[in-house]
């Protein structure tokens, strides 16, 4: 059996997979990202513009670098949070206490809802006229809960529901991570009589950092690429408040039809996305716990 | 009460049911004949979710299937997914659909990249096809809106409405409300005939509301900060009863008054401030508002006057099953500011939106012929009253003076008779093709207004200089 | 000691009680909404559980027996069970031949799938809605709106999930087994059914369910890439502003029903989630 060809065998429907459906389309929008493709124009066709056109537009195109930072900004907001309360909930669910169990379950479940629904399930939640929040806010606090009126608010609110979207990733994993730490570490600064803050933060901090690493990671990762939820409780509003990158690109490719500028769009958030990452996959490598192949 | 009324509903929709004969204008076998070679046939087709849209899925289109075998399968749909699905439909030739709904301020963009079978010619080269008992000049001059330069039609009106100002008569005929008005004002409570008033309404019933209690405000505001309904109240409505026409766009496509444009002249800028400071009215929901959830806002009861569309008045004033307010609507005219109607009577401007749409045939279709068939079986005058009675809007001449009209005028407050009459004063969209990208680039800047982010005067500037831009990118302007 | 024990104790149930209000209501309220008329609907925000009284139905019945939603139900599980399917048999094949054979190429090979997880999928949805559209054609049909257009698609994301997952597991399974079967004269087919999968299983049936989710979860490139045949439930959702007031009951009750697999395999994925989400790099 000639080994190298049974591997190659079976690797091959993968990736024959891959290469149709992954890398053809990176290459053509590659490629379209050279020209100028307005449907919506006087021209209808693709045009050849000089190298780069799109791409030096877009360097100077305050929309789209205001979507960039604005997605930064809400990625490293939310994980801010979502690390903070994560940790703490973590530590909490090292201990036994009676129903552990039933409370960690019901913990998990925004994780597997559909990013869309968990939209769904905000926007019944806080829209005005409908939902409790609006109203409750009005009758015991007198104030005017409208989060469609100013950026400020519907960034806050859109970072409430991330947290409570993906809090529970962070606790669960930080809990897998804290439950493995060795014994001995603990043990022997017990012996030399260190308090309990000073172990925390000289052990199981540091030992921590491989699993933290990872967290960050990878909720960086996805946060980056958030749009089913902002779409269905903000549709990027209100103004270009919650336009996040990948709604911006929506709204640009499929709203005003401009194919060419839209690819080189996605292009240089692709790029902008991807060095983010292994930036990230590397510190994130060097520390050490990683299964990699 | 609710029983009665469903039951006399789903007696009615019976009797249609097995009346049949009825709609088909007595041509039943006109309609199998012409329907026999396409039996068995599924068309598909795509449209908005209004009363008018689940009529014609739900009540015409299954009369057209027990007389031609032919089945029709409409999809309605909310306002945003329909473009979204009928243009990838159309972009892509994929033949999903048979015939989609062209919203009247599509159509110059669907002509323009030659989407649309040309019915007219088709018709010409089928005559077997042409339904003899059919009147093309029953239309009212709203299927003008759907022809191209010849002449020709490319799409069948299946509504047209006005959108209309609606106020509560029970509110604006309460005597405390009367009383209080004219101590406060000086002058007698009425429904909105000005601006100044419409002003003075809304600041009025916000208080009364308040004071008694009740879960009202003065006015309602279509402002959604992140949805282009807003974008569009401004533009087709807000701001051509202000004077602000065609998008404040010349001929050679310039939109900034610099251009010689007027989108952010001093009309506009009058239009947009008013609007946005009738949000300090407004119920909390206005900055969440589409032109769905104005009405659901009026339907329940939580505004005393507002921009409404024609197709939602019907329902507000009649169906008890999703309005609070049934009987107590009141319809108008809006108001105008000054000169504007004199420049619409004359022809030379309109004081709102005359919206609607109508059904056309993309050319990927695959099955063109039998969809002329059910085009034509919507666009017959006998199946117009009841479909004007379920939707509120109204294509043909004839529909006006059918007796089911003239009686549903009474209970929607003469909301028919203002638009036989007043019709002409109302426009549709600007002849742009480039109309969805442009509107694209206003949004942002209208929804900057209504958060406040911006005054009105700035964003106008912003939103003419965006504008300019798209039109100088897609090559229209030199 | 004692008593600041039970102190603690009492404290964290508190805590985690008021986590699981917090987690609840707002699911807890959409459930409502969908059991409510349009006209319950307007005024005061009605908390009690009134559908214990009444529940009208038509909110249900409407999108899914009178409309399409039924078939965008089935929709979602024909492509989330076939996608579950296909990535599972890919994955084992695939990431077997990559723990058992030095491959050249192999460090590219693990490149490019990790860098397929952090790609973001806004920035495909231009170029695969043309080439779905204009490119991949055979004969008179693409690939838009077609049922096997999403599943090969969400194999893009799926895959690489599914081997990092399954690639601890089989590296876990000694080389020297399946060498003395192929010695004793088995074939690899025998090998992947009496040693690879049965010592696999339990890692192979997470991937399989975090696949199924994954794709049934799916929204962006699902409302791109379909129109009227593939629909999925989750895009249905997107279909819910209408102009006779929103209708947030059917809406509510679709999101209902969206929620369903998830809250089924939440149990029985619960123990795995962690490992899944980290794909292998934290094991819970």
């Amino acid at each position: 059996m000639n080994s190298s060809r049974t591997a190659w065998l079976l690797l091959s429907p993968t990736i024959f997979i891959l290469v149709i459906v992954g890398l053809v389309p990176f290459l053509y929008v590659l490629y379209v990202g050279f020209f100028n493709w307005m449907p919506l124009g006087k021209i209808k066709d693709m045009q050849f513009i000089s190298l780069g056109y799109n791409y030096r537009e877009l360097m100077f195109d305050e929309y789209f670098i205001g979507s960039i930072w604005r997605s930064i900004k809400f990625s490293i907001v939310t994980l801010l949070f979502e690390l903070s309360i994560g940790f703490i909930l973590a530590l909490s669910l090292l201990s036994s206490f009676p129903l552990k169990a039933f409370f960690r379950s019901v913990h998990t479940l925004p994780l597997v809802i559909a990013p869309i629904v968990v939209g769904a399930i905000f926007k019944l939640f806080l829209v005005n006229g409908l939902g409790p929040v609006p109203y409750l806010a009005k009758e015991f606090f007198d104030f005017k809960f409208n989060y469609m009126s100013s950026e400020n608010f519907a960034f806050w609110v859109l970072v409430i529901m991330d947290v409570w979207h993906w809090t529970p990733f962070v606790t669960l994993t930080l809990l897998a991570g804290l439950s493995a730490l060795p014994e001995d570490p603990y043990e022997s600064a017990k012996i030399d009589g260190a308090n309990n803050f000073q172990i925390f933060i000289h052990i199981t901090i540091p030992m921590l950092i491989p699993v933290l690493v990872v967290v960050v990671f990878i909720r960086l990762m996805d946060s980056l690429k958030i749009v089913d939820e902002v779409w269905m409780l903000t549709g990027g509003g209100p103004g270009y408040g919650t336009r996040y990158t990948g709604i911006h690109i929506w709204k640009e490719v499929f709203e005003k039809r401009s194919y060419g500028y839209g690819s080189a769009m996605s292009i240089l958030y692709l790029y902008i996305t991807i060095v983010i990452c292994w930036f990230l996959y590397s510190v994130m490598v060097s520390r050490g716990k990683v299964d990699e192949d | 009460m609710v029983k009665i009324v469903k039951g006399a509903i789903t007696l009615l929709l019976g009797l249609g049911l097995t009346f049949s004969a009825v709609y088909a204008g007595g041509n039943s076998a006109w309609w199998k004949k012409a329907g026999a070679p396409y039996k068995g046939a599924v068309l598909q087709g795509i449209a908005e979710n209004t009363p008018p849209g689940q009529f014609a899925g739900e009540v015409l289109a299954k009369e057209f299937e027990s007389l031609t075998g032919i089945k029709v399968r409409l999809e309605n749909t909310s306002w945003d997914q329909m473009y979204d699905k009928a243009i990838k439909d159309m972009e892509a030739n994929s033949g999903i659909y048979d015939f989609v709904y062209i919203e009247q301020d599509i159509v110059y963009s669907y002509l323009d990249r030659d989407f649309l079978v040309n019915i007219t010619q088709s018709l010409a080269d089928n005559p077997n096809l042409v339904a003899p008992h059919v009147n093309m000049n029953d239309f009212t001059t709203f299927i003008d809106y759907f022809k191209d330069a010849k002449g020709d039609v490319f799409g069948i009106p299946m509504e047209a409405f006005l959108k209309v100002y609606l106020y509560r008569k029970d509110l604006f005929g309460a005597a405390d409300a009367k009383s209080g008005f004219q101590k406060k004002f000086g002058y007698a409570l009425a429904p909105a005939t000005s601006f100044a008033q419409w002003r003075d309404n809304a600041e009025f019933f916000t208080a009364y509301c308040a004071e008694k209690g009740m879960e009202c405000w003065g006015t309602t505001v279509q402002g959604h900060t992140g949805h282009p309904a807003s974008t569009y109240e401004f533009l087709e409505s807000v701001g051509p009863s202000f004077g602000l026409y065609n998008w404040g766009v010349t001929d050679d496509f310039h939109s900034c008054v610099a251009g010689g444009g007027s989108l952010n002249g001093g009309r506009a800028k009058g239009a947009l401030s008013f609007w946005t400071s009738m949000l300090e009215f407004a119920p909390p929901e206005a900055l969440q508002s589409t032109w769905s959830e104005v009405a659901s806002t009026f339907a329940a009861g939580r505004a005393a006057q507002g921009w409404v569309y024609g197709e939602n008045a019907a329902w507000i004033a009649s169906n008890k099953e999703k309005s609070l307010v049934v009987g107590k609507v009141g319809v108008m005219q809006p108001p105008t500011g000054p000169g504007v109607l004199t420049q619409a009577a004359s022809g030379n401007g309109y004081i709102g939106y005359f919206d609607g749409g109508a059904y056309g045939i993309p050319h990927s279709s695959k099955n063109k012929e039998a969809t002329l068939l059910w085009l034509q079986f919507v666009a017959q005058s006998e199946v117009q009253a009841d479909w004007a009675a379920a939707g509120g809007r109204i294509t043909h001449y004839s529909t006006y003076n059918d007796p089911k009209i003239k009686e549903m005028d009474q209970v929607a407050d003469g909301y028919f008779t203002l638009m036989q009459n007043t019709g002409y004063l109302y426009a549709g969209a600007p002849m742009f093709p480039f109309h969805g990208a442009g509107r694209a680039a206003i949004d942002p800047f209208i929804y900057a207004a209504l958060a406040g982010e911006k005054s009105p005067s700035e964003a106008l500037d912003g939103a003419c200089k965006a504008l300019d831009k798209v039109m100088k990118d897609l090559g229209y302007q030199k | 000691m004692k008593t600041s024990k039970t102190l603690y104790k009492t404290f964290s149930i508190i805590i985690w009680s008021i986590l699981t209000f917090i987690t609840l209501f707002p699911i807890y309220w959409m459930i409502l909404v969908s059991t409510r008329t349009p006209v319950e609907l307007y005024g005061k925000p009605n908390l009690s559980p009134t559908f214990f009284e009444k529940i009208y139905w038509k909110n249900y019945t409407k999108p899914f027996i009178d409309g399409v939603f039924g078939d965008y139900l089935l929709n979602s599980i024909i492509i989330a069970t076939s996608n579950a399917l296909i990535v599972t048999i890919l994955a084992v094949m695939a990431t077997y031949a990559l723990s058992r054979f030095k491959i050249a190429g192999a460090e590219t090979i693990f490149f490019w799938t990790m860098t397929n997880r952090m790609a973001p999928p806004a920035a495909f949805m231009l170029p695969l809605f043309l080439l779905f559209t204009k490119v991949f054609k055979f004969g008179d049909s693409t690939l838009f709106d077609t049922k096997i257009g999403l599943i090969l698609l969400y194999c893009v994301f799926n895959l690489p999930f599914a081997i990092w997952l399954l690639k601890g597991i089989i590296d876990g399974i000694p080389k020297e087994l399946d060498e003395a079967m192929i010695v004793d004269g088995a074939n690899l087919f025998t090998v992947f059914r009496k040693l690879i999968i049965p010592l696999a299983a339990p890692g192979i049936a997470v991937t399989s369910l975090l696949s199924f989710l994954f794709a049934w979860n799916e929204y962006l490139l699902a409302t791109t890439l379909s129109s009227v045949y593939s629909r999925t439930i989750p895009t249905g959702l997107s279909e819910f502003v209408t102009t006779t007031g929103t209708e947030w009951g059917t809406m509510a009750a679709v999101a209902v029903v969206s929620m369903l697999p998830a809250l089924i395999f939440l149990a029985l994925v619960q123990k795995y989630i962690v490992t899944g989400l980290t794909f292998g790099a934290v094991k819970a």
